[in-house]
């Protein structure tokens, strides 16, 4: 008779043959130590960004010596009067904050119909399609999409020549706020579908049936059943949304033609055009700071549990 | 209901009168969840009309249909508290906002989970979610009660209580109420009235205690029940009797298939606790058939032993037998020469 041994797979005997390396390696009392030591990359990449926290931090506190183009040896508060008193500064961020809600307010509008339909959809073609055209921008990268729409948008560009056909002069599309947000929700529909679609699978299509059979049609099934359910994947979306358009800075350079800076734009002029390290730096942490602010704002108002991570509901 | 190329319910018709408790019973892929969501109004019908009180609803939407639905896996909104569960279908049918509140009581209070309203649904038990589920359904009083397998995922115990609590519930507001379900003991326990489906056809539609006593065909027998098939050639019909013969042995039952004639292929179908089983030398007075085997297994199910005992005389029909006498349980044990025997009124037969 053959030794069992003999009757398993072979791919068996070499995970069985790892796993008896593993133990020798790996003796079980080391194995309470193992969740931790997994965390280490993960804490040693939040790490250095820490760090350079700190270094920008320190620069933030020094002025540019204009005629030397040093900083200066002593710390100063400089640099944060000057963010916070010039009329510059405050007119950038406030045209990154409310272009952030705007974007982001738009974004999910459109977003939420797209990852429902996709959700949602009897057709398996259907499905994959939307799947295909959420993830295709991906391969493209976004200064690329950028040029694109200079091309489209442009003076000469196609939406101004089919105008023209039908005798409207050209119009000026871009490098005004508007071009900015709208390149900003196109380029943010993606990651909002992306965010809300599992949101959305998580709620039993039975749910909708049940309203219905209840006495509610599709709005207010809508209104009292997916809105309140799909909450942890709107807030979700919203604050990914909300972060990243506030940070951009290809699409405000590129379809705001530098007259709709950014935040991120004007610390990237400190650094690389006026070599303002100081300013740059103090900007840095403000946007920073902003950044924190809003997303505890809806963490505080919502809850982080709503985010679907702290809880997994029952 | 034609789905892509496959017919879910094919001939369906059936009238239910006001008031009475049906249940459509089935295998999986029968098409009964099929029909009721045609009922429900989720899926329309490629052919054919429903009619609810008398008015045709093809047309109507589920919303706008006074039909309360017990999903099967309950469909409860787990935003909400038990009380909002109950309170929501009569806020979407814009009843008085002054009374849903006592009407919400009243129907927590029928289904037993009075003082339970403010609980939300994930801090209740799968017992207590199935009642709010049934006065979520019940609390506009639709004219019909629509229940989709809600008790398939309840352990046993429950599941019985559950049973005979629908049937209280049901006959205590009186709502007309169509049942799914594929558990057959389900449907004699809480149905009026039992239509059995398969292969998206209604093969019988009777009382309980009919559709077990008198099967209109080999599916339904098969089906409710455990049943022995004995394989065999019909020798002559003088109905309601007909006799048959199975490897020789002569055999006779009652059958009200008119197309049944004399030398037709055929299945004589027999209860298994309509078999008497003695030792092998034992007697069995009074009893019409009488054939000797031995048995082949016996398991020990509590409150019953079945016996799985092979019959040479009838080509090695398996046969299974019941004994539900404690006092003789276990008697025999496998390779035990016995003695079984039945009476023809117990045997229905059916074309093969």
């Amino acid at each position: 008779m053959r030794t069992p041994r003999a009757a398993y797979p072979l791919t068996w005997r070499v995970m069985d043959g790892l796993e008896r390396i593993a133990a020798a390696l790996w003796p079980a009392s080391f194995q309470r130590g193992l969740p931790y030591l997994m965390l280490m990359p993960a804490v040693v990449l939040v790490g250095l960004l820490v760090l350079g926290l700190f270094q920008i931090g320190d620069t933030s506190l020094r002025t540019l010596d204009t005629n030397t183009f040093l900083m200066s040896e002593d710390y100063t508060l400089a640099n944060y009067r000057r963010v916070l008193t010039e009329n510059f500064f405050a007119t950038v961020a406030g045209r990154s904050l409310m272009g952030a809600v705007i974007v982001t307010a738009v974004t999910l509008l459109f977003a939420f119909p797209y990852a429902y339909l996709m959700v949602r959809t009897s057709s398996p073609a259907l499905r994959k399609f939307l799947l295909v055209a959420l993830f295709l921008p991906f391969f493209i990268g976004q200064v690329v999409r950028a040029y694109g729409w200079l091309i489209i948008l442009g003076n000469q560009g196609m939406v101004n020549e089919a105008l023209g056909l039908v005798g409207v002069p050209p119009m000026r599309l871009l490098y005004n706020y508007p071009a900015v947000l709208f390149g900003l929700v196109q380029y943010m529909l993606p990651f909002a579908v992306l965010m809300l679609a599992p949101a959305l699978t998580a709620i039993p299509g039975e749910l909708e049936a049940a309203a219905a059979s209840l006495g509610a049609g599709w709005v207010r099934t809508f209104r009292h059943v997916v809105l309140p359910l799909s909450r942890p994947g709107l807030i979700g979306a919203g604050l990914v949304v909300v972060t990243l358009s506030l940070t951009d800075f290809a699409i405000p350079a590129i379809l705001g033609g530098g007259t709709q800076d950014f935040i991120a734009n004007a610390i990237y002029d400190q650094f690389f055009r006026t070599s303002d390290q100081g300013l740059g730096a103090t900007l840095s942490l403000m946007l920073v700071a902003v950044g924190s602010i809003v997303v505890g704002l809806v963490f505080l108002l919502f809850g982080a549990g709503t985010l679907a991570m702290a809880e997994a509901r029952k | 209901m034609v789905f892509g190329n496959v017919h879910a319910v094919r001939a369906a018709s059936f009238d239910l009168p006001r008031g009475r408790f049906l249940t459509i019973l089935g295998p999986s892929g029968s098409g009964k969840t099929t029909l009721l969501r045609m009922i429900a109004g989720f899926d329309r019908p490629t052919g054919g009309e429903i009619f609810i009180n008398g008015e045709p609803v093809n047309a109507v939407p589920p919303h706008r249909r006074a039909i309360g639905m017990v999903f099967q896996k309950l469909a409860l909104f787990p935003h909400m508290t038990a009380a909002e569960n109950v309170a929501f279908p009569l806020k979407m049918r814009r009843h008085d906002a002054r009374l849903i509140p006592q009407k919400v009581e009243r129907y927590l209070d029928l289904v037993r989970l009075g003082g339970y309203g403010g609980r939300r649904i994930n801090e209740l038990s799968g017992g207590q979610q199935q009642r709010v589920a049934i006065a979520r359904a019940l609390v506009f009083e639709p004219d019909l009660l629509l229940l989709d397998e809600p008790l398939a995922a309840l352990d046993r115990k429950l599941r019985e209580e559950m049973q005979l609590e629908f049937r209280r519930i049901q006959k205590e507001l009186g709502v007309t109420t169509i049942n799914v379900t594929h558990d057959q003991r389900e449907a004699l326990v809480v149905s009026d009235e039992i239509i059995v489906m398969d292969g998206g056809t209604i093969q019988q539609k009777a009382r309980p205690v009919d559709a077990y006593r008198a099967p209109s065909n080999a599916f339904v027998a098969n089906f409710i029940g455990v049943t022995n098939f004995i394989a065999g050639r019909v020798t002559e019909v003088a109905a309601p009797r007909v006799a048959f013969e199975a490897n020789g042995v002569p055999l006779a039952g009652l059958s009200a298939d008119a197309a049944l004639v004399a030398g037709m292929p055929c299945a004589g179908a027999l209860r298994a606790e309509q078999v008497r089983i003695a030792a092998g030398n034992g007697r069995l007075d009074g009893l019409e058939t009488v054939v000797d085997g031995h048995v082949v297994d016996c398991i020990f199910e509590g409150e019953r032993v079945v016996y799985e005992i092979r019959v040479p005389a009838l080509a090695d029909t398996l046969m299974r037998v019941f004994d539900h006498d404690p006092e003789s349980h276990l008697q025999f044990g496998p390779g035990d020469a016995v003695r079984l025997g039945w009476n023809a009124r117990d045997m229905h037969v059916f074309q093969k």
